[in-house]
């Protein structure tokens, strides 16, 4: 199939979803108080997107995430190399590290609130608990796929440490480094809007609960529609960079 | 060429020298002899080819000519002058899987030593298309790694290692990975360089028809410890061709260098 074939089997594929959606609620199949043909829910959104309140409280989502991220991110990394580099340690932490991987985070959540209580820190705080590990067992794995051939390679030329770190550990790293920035931005979104949604005062999270409490639903699939975009261009945006080194993991 | 030899004949001066080296390693607590005795002089501008069974030693000598290991006995001495570390003012590496940066052009990996060096970019560029010119790949210095064939990266890693234009080229079974045609082809290809560098190369190899086909002078090692068991000098004119294999003496020597590989000479437990 060429490129351009495949695209439109793909754009067709996503019409016929959403047509569905359009057809099932018009055509009086499903309930339309209960699912809202996707035209309406369009329009809702763009809607919403015109509420300052709304806007608040993606900015305050976005806030949260962004500092989830910013602290999560590189000290998983640093963490993971230093993992990388200390056999020993790495020996003594490892299975530890592998079955807190596997606790559900979601359960950790009422703690989080009664420590830090109900606040912008504590969403943090739980987004950044929710990511680390991932970042920092990708971050170990980084570090364990630089080839020791090329840093001899490079050593031969008369290479220095830095040089080595710069030259050839950070290109080798790259690649595996920005799937998991891919990844740490996926927990942590979950994270936070979970958090958001058990317990918030603003937050888009908050506010998708609080419109399926009150079963507004038109309100309730436009948020679910904005972040769900939002989380799809942010994910193919680092993929796409992703994908511009493809080549140098052969 | 004639004229290349000839020069080299009234210039003869040693390259390399390796006096009393010996080597052991611990493993465990079991400390094991890997290299026993080793004593050798390369004349510069001549081609030596190390052969022996694996496990004798042979790429680590190299490694430790190369200054990438050290050794725990003895000294090399590369130019006058010992190799402790690393030199690429006096030693290119050629490794046995190209080793080649991914991320990296071929012309840029060519460069890749010359931007160690803090060369500027157009110099570097200059002088590593130089370098891919000579070994037949002016056309490809765009292309990554993963599009190019085993021997066309083996050749961007030879670029890599003349790109400094060190006067020793030390390779370590560079084109062990490569099928047979393109070995042929290869071997051609590095004595053409070869003759018009005028490099001294050290080459390991596990096969005895590229020994032969390739180098002034055989080394033989056999293994536990390694050690060299015999010194071949091959009297074939140059340049050598594909003919030559055929002949009395080629196959004399190969005959040679494999009834020492098989059973050492009496004396030497293998």
């Amino acid at each position: 199939m060429s490129r351009a074939s495949m695209l439109a089997a793909r754009l067709l594929l996503l019409a016929l979803a959403l047509g569905l959606w359009e057809a099932l609620p018009r055509l009086g199949w499903v309930d339309d108080e209960i699912l809202p043909p996707f035209s309406a829910v369009f329009v809702t959104a763009l809607q919403l997107l015109q509420r300052p309140a709304i806007h608040g409280d993606l900015v305050t989502t976005g806030l949260q995430l962004g500092a989830a991220l910013i602290i999560s991110v590189p000290t998983g990394v640093l963490l993971g190399i230093l993992l990388a580099e200390n056999k020993r340690l790495a020996q003594v932490c490892e299975p530890l590290l592998y079955f807190l991987f596997s606790v559900p985070k979601s359960i950790f959540l009422p703690l989080f609130i009664l420590t830090l209580g109900i606040s912008f820190w504590q969403k943090v705080a739980f987004g950044c608990f929710s990511t680390i590990l991932i970042v920092l067992m990708s971050a170990t794995a980084a570090v364990r796929s630089v080839r020791e051939e090329h840093v001899l390679t490079a050593r031969s030329y008369g290479a220095t440490r830095a040089q080595i770190t710069r030259h050839v550990y950070l290109p080798s790293m790259l690649p595996v480094l920005l799937e998991a920035l891919r990844l740490a931005v996926i927990f942590s979104t979950t994270a936070v809007v979970l958090a958001e949604m058990y317990a918030s005062r603003s937050g888009i999270g908050q506010q998708i609960a609080s419109w399926g409490e009150s079963f507004m639903m038109r309100q309730l699939f436009a948020g679910v529609l904005i972040v769900s975009v939002t989380a799809i261009v942010i994910n193919e945006f680092i993929r796409w960079i992703e994908n511009r080194c493809s080549h140098w993991r052969s | 060429m004639k004229q290349a030899l000839s020069e080299r004949a009234v210039t003869e001066r040693p390259m390399i020298e390796v006096i009393g080296l010996g080597h052991t390693y611990e493993s465990r607590g079991v400390a094991s002899r890997a290299l026993e005795d080793i004593a050798l002089t390369v004349q510069a501008g001549r081609f030596t080819v190390i052969v022996g069974p694996s496990g004798c030693g042979k790429s680590s000598l190299l490694m430790m000519m190369a200054g990438l290991r050290r050794q725990t006995e003895g000294t090399i001495l590369v130019d006058g002058r010992p190799m402790l570390d690393p030199d690429p003012d006096r030693v290119g590496v050629v490794f046995q899987d190209a080793n080649l940066f991914p991320w990296l052009s071929a012309i840029d990996n060519v460069a890749f030593p010359l931007m160690l060096r803090g060369l500027g970019r157009s110099e570097r560029l200059d002088r590593a298309s130089a370098m891919l010119e000579l070994v037949g790949l002016g056309h490809a210095g765009a292309r990554y790694p993963s599009e190019l064939s085993g021997g066309m990266k083996q050749r961007v890693s030879i670029a890599r290692g003349l790109v400094q234009d060190p006067p020793v080229l030390l390779m370590d079974e560079p084109f062990a990975a490569l099928d047979e045609q393109t070995r042929m082809t290869m071997g051609e290809e590095l004595l053409r360089i070869w003759s018009q560098t005028s490099k001294t190369v050290v080459f390991v190899t596990h096969s005895l028809s590229e020994a032969v086909y390739l180098a002034d002078e055989v080394l033989v090692m056999s293994a536990h410890p390694g050690r060299i068991i015999d010194r071949i000098e091959v009297e074939l004119p140059r340049p050598r061709t594909y003919e030559m294999m055929a002949t009395a003496t080629f196959g004399q020597l190969r005959d040679r260098i494999w009834r020492q590989i098989r059973s050492p000479q009496p004396g030497n437990p293998a």
